[in-house]
């Protein structure tokens, strides 16, 4: 197998490069023992990454990717272990070295940044005292170390190093934990830097400060960059080449640009039409899904890993190994398939017609006026959400988004009756009185109103089987018992594509988007006329989220159920949303159609949230950065509760007075002292943009 | 990582492990991983063999255990292998039949201490709140009482009798295995398919304990096997004490009662010696094996 990697056709791996890249991984293959079997994960991994040069590695996850990662510093898991090929690091065989060396290795030429930062560093030590250690490490003096660490933090872009030194992990926020992780990782200077999924807790704001920052410090220094991602935006815009992994191996490879513009690849090609990209609406086009899942690791793998999912694997697929195929004129690009000339039918049998949506109207089902939600912590006042006026069309979906700390949840669980709203406010279902607290609600209130949650694992009763928790729901909400029960729970779990043999497993026995399926069949149990979907996809992997996302919106045709749908992701919720409504410090700072809020004028909260999200589109847009943090809700701002982070904020005015959430057009209200007019105008928004008033 | 889709095996295959229910397989996998501990199969030979004494001992005993002889205090020799007590009585065949008591009272005593532990933990942990701050004193001031401080009032109070054991160590135990389970319940509360059940309208009751109650066995079993070791220790202690079955029945602990005093400062060892190395065996037994469940469940 590894014969195939080593022709010279394969331009970047032949001897002298070895040597020359920063980092040059040929042929590697890694197992996980586990149980006492040795199970492959990795199946013959070759790649190389020129020094200063940024080199992302994508797939679902299982594909490999993190391992890769782990084994380039090998610092793989207790029970994993490099089984063949070599890794080179700036030259010197990582695999071959002894425990001392691996040590000075690590010390002095590579450095890893992790997804949690919080973990990443000790919660009982000052950051001041885990950043001078690195230091002192590298042999300097505590003197000479303490002014370094000073020196770090100012190079991630930290204002005050000192304060920031003297205080413990927990007291930072997420994006200066992660700041603080990167300092220490380039305190060495090193010569690889390995990313593994930096940003991906973090808000979009932060996360768009943490790329800028690791854009910069890029510049800087001539560190290669291995970048591990699942989001393919950030992989676009952070690295120079890509890696596409699936089960193991790399199936394609090439400029990032490239690559997401004009993927070779069929797997690529799934995974990029899998996701809501150039705009596109439920109406236009169903997203793509690929059919089957990964093969689980250290099983045994046909020829093509891809051919079991591929749709045009043809019979040679099976019996020979694709050849690396160099794809465009350019040289540098590679995939492992025998078809790459047939590439465009795939986009052919990805490509689903959109769903025909019913016009969401005939009413209201859900209204809230003034809806707040105050919590007591500690004898303070938190206000997690104000005054929220909110209607729900029938059959409509109103995307939510909004940073954490929003107040999204808040809204969804005041809705729902989880959490009772404070006195003053009203919410109506079908224009009657719903009362506060789900626990007072009449059955007929709670079968109209039910919920998705964001993680399947937690939303399952793991002790029960599927039937189990789709009968008792059933029966609950619609007082069916017996036969009919059964009957229901059949047709309840077809219509979600549910096997019967499903309904006998418990929730662990099924994957990530089965169980949200099964999780959305219980929603579904006693037909809803609304339900909140909290993050229902971002747990799942891209192509089984775009599975959800279309069976949802069928759902929805067929039975003019009205979502909430609750999300952090610009993309999926531009997919879905009929409209949406933006959230910040607990109040709509922005509610309108869909088309409108992505078009403009934008509310310059939404705007700064709009630029933060990493385009695998490639489109140019400027980068609104934003100051600070998001405040505390138990202490909010005086006055427009942005105005502090605010870019295009006027003092004296934004700092005094709350604007009101007003119409800027007809339908799409928005709560800025600035005329929508003048918005317009400042975002350079032509106003032909803007489509005809809808009514 | 096995999911669904996957199983390699065909479907209705004999070996196919989706075809045979969770709960056997699970349970089919612990008991695998219990019997490859040599300090399980340690312990469960030795509680086997003190159950075999405690039901058929009477019928192999060498010498009937309530028979009174005239060479009383023989030390140990071939006949009399752990020797005889003051009134010429076989301390051997009255050990080997000593742990009747001990064997029914101490898990029945247990388990009712673990149900009571299970009920107030479920109620603190569920329900939060004052409740729980309430019950969450009392539970901490019955653990600061010593247990031999409770133990001697209530024999005092009471009386003797198996049930005011039983009663005394299920009051002694729940409050420890409240503390458990409260904690273990309080991980559950908050998981989403608590608020699913509200959501639909489950009462409290139901939620407690069919949905989080089955999510929460490990620890409760883990604590069990714990507590019955516990318990025989407690047991022993109470009829040392006096609180156990009127004299002439053979008891581990009562022997050593009636027998420490004097008999030890006159040389006579064997009468004390015995049964408390009886108790000794069972309770480590005991514990081997509630250390290889934990192991096993919570490993």
């Amino acid at each position: 197998m590894s014969s195939i990697w080593k022709p010279s056709t394969y331009s970047i791996w032949s001897d002298d490069t070895a040597t020359a890249a920063a980092l040059a991984v040929d042929d590697l293959c890694v197992a996980y023992n586990v149980r006492g079997v040795d199970r492959a994960v990795l199946r013959g991994v070759s790649f190389s990454i020129a020094p200063g040069e940024a080199y992302g590695l994508v797939g679902e996850s299982g594909c490999g990717k993190s391992t890769t990662a782990y084994a380039a510093v090998r610092y793989l898991p207790r029970n994993g272990k490099i089984t063949s090929g070599t890794v080179h690091v700036a030259g010197r065989d990582v695999t071959a070295m002894s425990g001392a060396e691996l040590r000075e290795f690590r010390a002095s030429e590579a450095s890893m940044v992790y997804q949690d930062p919080g973990q990443a560093m000790n919660p009982s030590i000052r950051v001041g005292r885990q950043l001078v250690e690195c230091f002192t490490l590298l042999g300097q003096s505590d003197s000479e170390a303490k002014v370094s660490a000073v020196e770090a933090l100012r190079r991630v872009r930290i204002a005050d190093p000192p304060s920031v030194m003297d205080r413990y992990p927990f007291q930072l926020s997420g994006g200066m934990q992660q700041r603080v992780v990167i300092a220490m990782a380039l305190a060495c200077n090193p010569k690889l830097l390995v990313l593994d999924e930096p940003t991906t807790g973090l808000d979009a704001t932060v996360e768009a400060e943490v790329l800028d920052l690791v854009r910069a410090l890029r510049s800087e220094s001539d560190a290669a960059v291995l970048f591990i991602a699942h989001n393919l935006g950030v992989i676009r815009t952070m690295c120079d080449r890509v890696g596409v992994m699936y089960a193991g191996k790399i199936v394609e490879e090439g400029p990032s640009q490239q690559v997401f513009d004009d993927p070779q690849h069929p797997y690529t090609v799934g995974l990029l039409r899998s996701l809501p990209r150039h705009g596109v609406r439920k109406t236009e086009r169903a997203l793509a899904t690929i059919p089957g899942i990964l093969p689980l690791i250290g099983s045994e793998l046909p020829t093509c890993v891809f051919v079991d999912r591929c749709p045009i694997a043809s019979e040679t697929c099976r019996t020979i190994e694709p050849p690396i195929v160099p794809v465009g004129p350019s040289g540098d690009r590679y995939t492992r398939c025998h078809h790459p000339d047939l590439i465009g039918e795939v986009f052919a049998v990805v490509d689903a017609p959109g769903i025909t949506m019913l016009a969401p109207g005939g009413g209201d089902v859900l209204e809230l006026s003034h809806v707040s939600k105050t919590f007591r912590q500690r004898g303070r006042t938190v206000p997690a959400l104000v005054d929220v006026d909110l209607e729900l069309a029938i059959g409509e979906t109103l995307g939510i988004v909004g940073e954490s700390g929003s107040g999204k949840t808040t809204l969804a669980k005041t809705m729902l009756g989880i959490e009772t709203l404070d006195q003053g406010g009203r919410l109506s279902l079908d224009g009657g009185s719903l009362q506060g607290s789900t626990s007072q609600r009449s059955t007929e209130a709670k079968r109209s109103m039910q919920m998705v949650f964001q993680n399947p694992d937690s939303a399952l009763n793991r002790s029960w089987t599927v039937r189990r928790i789709l009968t008792r729901c059933v029966t609950k909400l619609t007082g069916v018992s017996g036969a009919a029960a059964d009957e229901r729970v059949e047709a309840l779990a077809t219509s979600l594509r549910l096997t019967p043999r499903h309904l006998d497993l418990k929730p662990r026995q099924l994957s990530g988007g089965l169980k949200q399926r099964v999780a959305i069949a219980r929603a579904f149990a006693g037909d809803p006329r609304i339900v909140v979907c909290d993050e229902p996809t971002s747990a799942l992997d891209v192509s089984v989220q775009a599975a959800i996302l279309n069976l949802l919106a069928e759902l929805q045709s067929e039975k003019q159920t009205s979502y909430v749908f609750i999300t952090h992701d610009m993309g999926v919720v531009r997919y879905l949303a009929d409209r949406i409504a933006v959230m910040y410090l607990g109040r709509i700072q922005e509610i309108g159609p869909t088309d409108d809020v992505f078009n403009g004028p934008h509310h310059p909260y939404t705007e700064a949230l709009l630029s933060s999200v990493p385009s695998i589109d490639g489109e140019a847009r400027t980068r609104i950065s934003l100051d600070g943090e998001i405040p505390s809700p138990s202490n909010p701002p005086s006055g427009c509760v942005f105005h502090p982070r605010c870019p295009r904020v006027i003092p004296g005015i934004c700092d005094v007075t709350e604007p009101p959430l007003i119409e800027a057009e007809p339908g799409h209200l928005m709560r800025c002292h600035i005329p929508a007019a003048e918005l317009r105008v400042l975002q350079g928004i032509p106003v032909t943009v803007r489509p005809t008033v809808r009514s | 990582m096995t999911t669904a889709e996957a199983s390699p095996l065909p479907r209705g295959s004999v070996r196919d492990p989706l075809h045979m229910s969770e709960r056997k397989r699970a349970r089919r996998e612990n008991w695998r991983l219990l019997v490859h501990r040599p300090s399980f199969i340690i312990g469960l030979v030795i509680v086997a063999i003190w159950s075999i004494c405690a039901i058929f001992g009477q019928s192999f005993a060498p010498h009937d255990p309530y028979d009174f002889r005239t060479d009383f205090y023989l030390s140990p020799r071939g006949s009399f292998p752990f020797g005889t007590d003051s009134t010429g009585r076989d301390v051997f065949s009255r050990v080997l039949v000593g742990s009747r008591d001990v064997l029914i009272v101490a898990p029945i005593a247990a388990v009712i201490g673990v149900i009571l532990g299970v009920i107030l933990g479920m109620l603190m942990g569920y329900t939060g709140g004052w409740l729980d701050t309430v019950l969450g004193r009392i539970v901490e001031s019955l653990l600061a009482l010593p247990a031999i401080l409770i133990g001697l009032l209530a024999v005092t109070t009471l009386g003797r009798g198996s049930g005011v054991v039983i009663g005394i160590v299920a009051v002694l135990f729940a409050p420890i295995v409240a503390r458990t389970v409260r904690a273990a319940v309080m991980a559950e509360r908050d998981l989403d398919y608590v608020t699913s059940a509200r959501l639909r309208g489950e009462s409290s009751w139901f939620i407690m304990f069919r949905e989080i109650l089955p999510n929460v066995w490990g620890p409760i079993i883990v604590e069990l096997t714990i507590r019955i070791g516990y318990a025989i220790f407690v047991v022993a202690t109470l009829t040392f004490l006096g609180a156990g079955p009127a004299p002439p029945s053979p008891d581990w602990g009562a022997m050593v009662a009636d027998s420490y005093q004097n008999d030890i400062s006159g040389g006579f060892w064997w009468t004390t010696v015995f049964p408390a190395l009886a108790i000794a065996s069972l309770v480590i037994a005991v514990n081997l094996i509630a250390d290889a469940v934990q192991s096993v469940l919570e490993g």
